[in-house]
C-alpha cells in the first residue's frame, strides 16, 4: 500500500513539482525581462519623444510640411510623439520576443528566430503601405483640383479612384513584401485593374456618349466649342 | 558686390567692343516672332531717331533660338526716315542681335540685355516685348526720357485697357503690391518698361537667374525688385496695348502658378521692406492721356459661376486649409444666390488674398497645389466684378479698382500679423 502510494501519487506529484522547478527560474527570469523591458519601452519612448521636442523635430517638421502631409493623411498627432510611439512598440515587441526566449522552449525559439528574421519584411511593409498613404493623399488632392478646374462634374469620384488606385498599390506590394499569396494579389490586382479600367470604358462609353462624340467632333473637325465666346485676358 | 561678368557670344563681344559705350539701350527679347518684331525694330529706330537725335543709342535684340528667321527680319528691317519727317539723325542706331545664354525664357533675354548694357556703359535702357502691334515711337521717349532727364531709375507701364482686360492684374497684382509695398503702380507685370543703367547693373547683381525669373517671373521681378532696392520709380502713359494674342488653351491655372507663385516668393524675400510701410501712394505718371474706346471683351460670367460654385462644392476642405474660418464662412452665401446678388466684397477679397499668401508661406498644403486650388476663387472674384461693374464706364470701373486698392490697404495690419505669427 505504502509502494502503491509512493508510485502512483507522490511520484507524479514528485515530477511535477521538479518540472515546475525547472521552469521556475525561466518564467521568473520572462517576468523580470518583460517587466523591465516594460518599464524601459515606457521611459525609452517617453525619453525619445522629449528629446525630440527639444531639439524641436515639430518645428523642422512643421517648415518641410511633413506636419500639414500628416494633417492630410489624417493623423492628428505631432512627429515627435509619433517616433517616440514607434520607439517604445519597438522596445514592446523585443522585450515580448526575449520574455518569451527566456522559457527556453525549442517551438518559442524557433518561432522568435523566424519572427527575428521577418521584421525586416515587416518594416519594408509598413513604410511601403505609408508612402503608399501619404501618396495616394497627394494624388487624389491634385487629381481632384486638377478635375474642378477643368470643370469635370464628378471630380470627388475621379479623386476618390485615384486615391484607391494607389492605395491598392500599396496594399499589393506590401503583401508581396510580406511573402503572402504572392501570385494571387499579382493577378487578383491585375484582373482588379483590367475590370476597373473596362468599367470606366462602358460607363463612358455608355453614360457618356454625347460627351465623347462632342470632344472627337471638336478634335476631329476642328469644331468651335459649343459655349458663349470668352475672351477675357487675364494678365 | 559685383557680380560675375555674363558670357556673351563672340560676335557680341566684338560688337559690343566696336561700340565702346552708349547712352540709351532698347532691349527686345524674342523667339519666333518673325511676323511682328519688324514692326517694333521701326518703331524703336523711329522712336530713338525722333527723339534722341544726338544721343548714343543701340538696339539690342536678345533671341531664344527662333527657328522662323526672327534675327534676320530684325537684321533687315529698316526705316524711311524722310517718310518720317527725320532729316537731322546725327546719332547712328547700332544693331546688335545675339542668342542668350541660360534657362530659356524672357528673364535669361533680359539678362543678356542687361549685361550688354552693363558693358556698354548704358545710361538710360528700355525693354519692348516683341509681339508688339501697337507700339509707336513715342513709347520710347516715354519710357527712356524720365530716366535720362528726370533721374527716375524705372518707369513702369500704363497702358489704356479694357475695363475686363488684365484682370489678375486688377484683382491681385496690382492691389496686393500697392499695399505690401507702398505704390501704386498700375501694370506692374506690364512687360514694356524703362530703367537706369545703374538699377540694370543692380539687377544683375541679384542670383535668381537659375530661378523661376528666369523663365516667367521677370516682369513682377523687375518691378519688385526696383520698388524694393529704393529706386526712384514713375509710370509712362503708353495709350492701348496690343500684341499677339496668348496662347487661348493657356491653362488659367498654370498662370495663377506663375504670377502668384512669383508674387508670394518676392513677399518671402523683401519681408523686410513691406512688414513696416502703411499705406500706398499714387506713383507719377508722365505722358499725355486720353481716352479712347477699347475693343470689347466677351465675358462668360455664368461660367465663370459655376467654376467658382464646383470649387465651394468639391474643394471645400482644402479651401478650409488654406482660408481663415471666417474667410471661408464669407463666401457660403454664394453657394445658392441669384447672379444678380452674385458679389464677392473687397474686405472679404483682401482678406482672402492675404490668408493665402499666408497658406504659402507657411506651406500649408504643397505650393502648386494651393494655388491651383485658387483658381475657382479668382474665377468667382472676376465673376463678381463683371457684375457689379458692367453697367459702368472704364473710368468708374476704375474707380472700384481703387476702392480694392484701399481694402487692402486697410487689411495689412491683418497679414503683417498673421505672416509674423509663430508657427503652431
Amino acid at each position: 500500500m505504502k509502494e502503491f502510494w509512493e508510485k502512483a501519487l507522490l511520484g507524479p506529484l514528485e515530477t511535477l513539482s521538479r518540472n515546475v522547478l525547472a521552469v521556475l527560474p525561466n518564467v521568473l527570469a520572462m517576468s523580470i525581462i518583460l517587466l523591465v523591458g516594460l518599464l524601459a519601452a515606457w521611459s525609452i519612448g517617453h525619453v525619445v519623444e522629449r528629446l525630440l521636442r527639444v531639439i524641436g523635430l515639430d518645428l523642422l517638421s512643421n517648415r518641410l510640411g511633413v506636419n500639414a502631409a500628416l494633417t492630410r493623411g489624417g493623423v492628428k498627432t505631432d512627429p515627435s510623439h509619433l517616433v517616440g510611439r514607434a520607439a517604445y512598440w519597438l522596445v514592446v515587441v523585443f522585450t515580448a520576443m526575449a520574455a518569451l526566449g527566456a522559457l527556453n522552449l525549442q517551438p518559442i525559439n524557433q518561432f522568435a528566430q523566424s519572427f527575428l528574421a521577418y521584421i525586416p519584411h515587416l518594416v519594408t511593409a509598413a513604410l511601403i503601405l505609408v508612402a503608399g498613404y501619404l501618396l495616394s493623399n497627394f494624388v487624389s488632392q491634385a487629381v481632384l483640383i486638377a478635375a474642378v478646374n477643368a470643370g469635370l462634374p464628378p471630380a470627388r469620384l475621379v479623386a476618390t479612384c485615384s486615391r484607391w488606385g494607389v492605395q491598392l498599390v500599396a496594399v499589393a506590394m506590401a503583401l508581396e513584401e510580406l511573402g503572402i499569396a504572392r501570385n494571387i494579389v499579382a493577378e487578383g490586382f491585375g484582373i482588379m485593374l483590367g475590370g476597373v479600367v473596362l468599367a470606366v470604358a462602358i460607363a463612358f462609353g455608355l453614360g457618356a456618349k454625347d460627351l465623347a462624340k462632342e470632344f472627337l467632333e471638336q478634335r476631329l473637325g476642328n469644331k468651335p466649342r459649343d459655349h458663349t465666346p470668352d475672351d477675357l485676358r487675364h494678365l | 558686390m559685383t557680380s560675375a561678368t555674363i558670357p556673351l557670344a563672340p560676335e557680341t563681344e566684338a560688337k559690343v567692343h566696336e561700340i565702346g559705350e552708349t547712352e540709351i539701350l532698347v532691349g527686345i527679347p524674342s523667339y519666333n516672332n518673325a511676323s511682328t518684331i519688324g514692326h517694333v525694330v521701326r518703331a524703336v529706330s523711329v522712336g530713338l531717331a525722333k527723339y534722341f537725335a544726338t544721343t548714343r543709342a543701340v538696339l539690342v535684340n536678345s533671341d531664344g533660338g527662333s527657328s522662323d528667321g526672327t534675327p534676320e527680319t530684325v537684321a533687315r528691317a529698316v526705316v524711311d526716315f524722310g517718310a518720317m519727317l527725320i532729316s537731322d539723325q546725327q546719332s547712328p542706331l547700332y544693331k546688335i542681335i545675339t542668342p542668350y545664354h541660360g534657362i530659356p525664357g524672357k528673364g535669361s533675354a533680359f539678362r543678356t540685355i542687361f549685361e550688354i548694357a552693363r558693358r556698354l556703359k548704358a545710361k538710360a535702357c528700355a525693354v519692348v516685348d516683341s509681339d508688339l502691334r501697337s507700339i509707336t515711337p513715342e513709347w520710347i521717349e516715354l519710357l527712356v526720357r524720365p530716366v535720362l532727364e528726370e533721374s527716375y531709375d524705372y518707369v513702369a507701364p500704363y497702358y489704356l485697357r479694357h475695363k475686363y482686360d488684365g484682370t489678375i492684374t486688377n484683382s491681385i497684382v496690382y492691389p496686393l503690391t500697392s499695399a505690401l509695398y507702398g505704390q501704386r503702380i498700375r501694370q506692374p507685370i506690364g512687360g514694356d518698361f524703362g530703367f537706369s543703367g545703374r538699377l540694370a547693373e543692380h539687377y544683375l547683381e541679384k542670383h535668381v537667374w537659375e530661378s523661376d525669373v528666369a523663365r516667367f517671373g521677370i516682369d513682377i521681378w523687375m518691378t519688385t525688385e526696383a520698388i524694393a532696392s529704393g529706386a526712384r520709380v514713375c509710370q509712362s502713359f503708353l495709350g492701348a496695348k496690343i500684341h499677339n494674342p496668348k496662347d487661348p488653351a493657356a491653362d488659367l491655372s498654370a498662370m495663377l502658378v506663375q504670377v502668384m507663385g512669383a508674387v508670394f516668393a518676392l513677399m518671402e524675400e523683401h519681408q523686410a521692406v513691406w512688414g513696416g510701410l502703411k499705406g500706398s501712394s499714387p506713383v507719377k505718371l508722365f505722358g499725355f492721356q486720353y481716352d479712347v474706346g477699347v475693343e470689347p471683351v466677351n465675358v462668360n460670367v455664368d461660367r465663370m459661376i459655376s467654376s467658382f460654385r464646383q470649387g465651394l462644392a468639391d474643394l471645400e476642405p482644402i479651401w478650409r486649409q488654406m482660408l481663415e474660418p471666417d474667410t471661408v464662412e464669407g463666401l457660403l452665401p454664394l453657394k445658392d444666390c441669384p447672379p444678380q446678388a452674385f458679389r464677392i466684397p473687397d474686405n472679404l477679397w483682401a482678406r482672402l488674398i492675404y490668408d493665402v499668401a499666408v497658406s504659402y508661406h507657411r506651406r500649408a498644403m504643397p505650393r502648386e497645389h494651393l494655388l491651383k486650388a485658387f483658381t475657382p476663387l479668382y474665377l468667382g472674384r472676376t465673376a463678381a466684378f463683371v457684375l457689379e461693374t458692367q453697367g459702368l464706364t472704364s473710368l468708374e470701373a476704375e474707380g472700384r479698382i481703387d476702392s480694392l486698392c484701399q481694402a487692402f490697404d486697410d487689411r495689412k495690419p491683418y497679414l503683417v500679423e498673421r505672416w509674423q505669427a509663430p508657427l503652431a
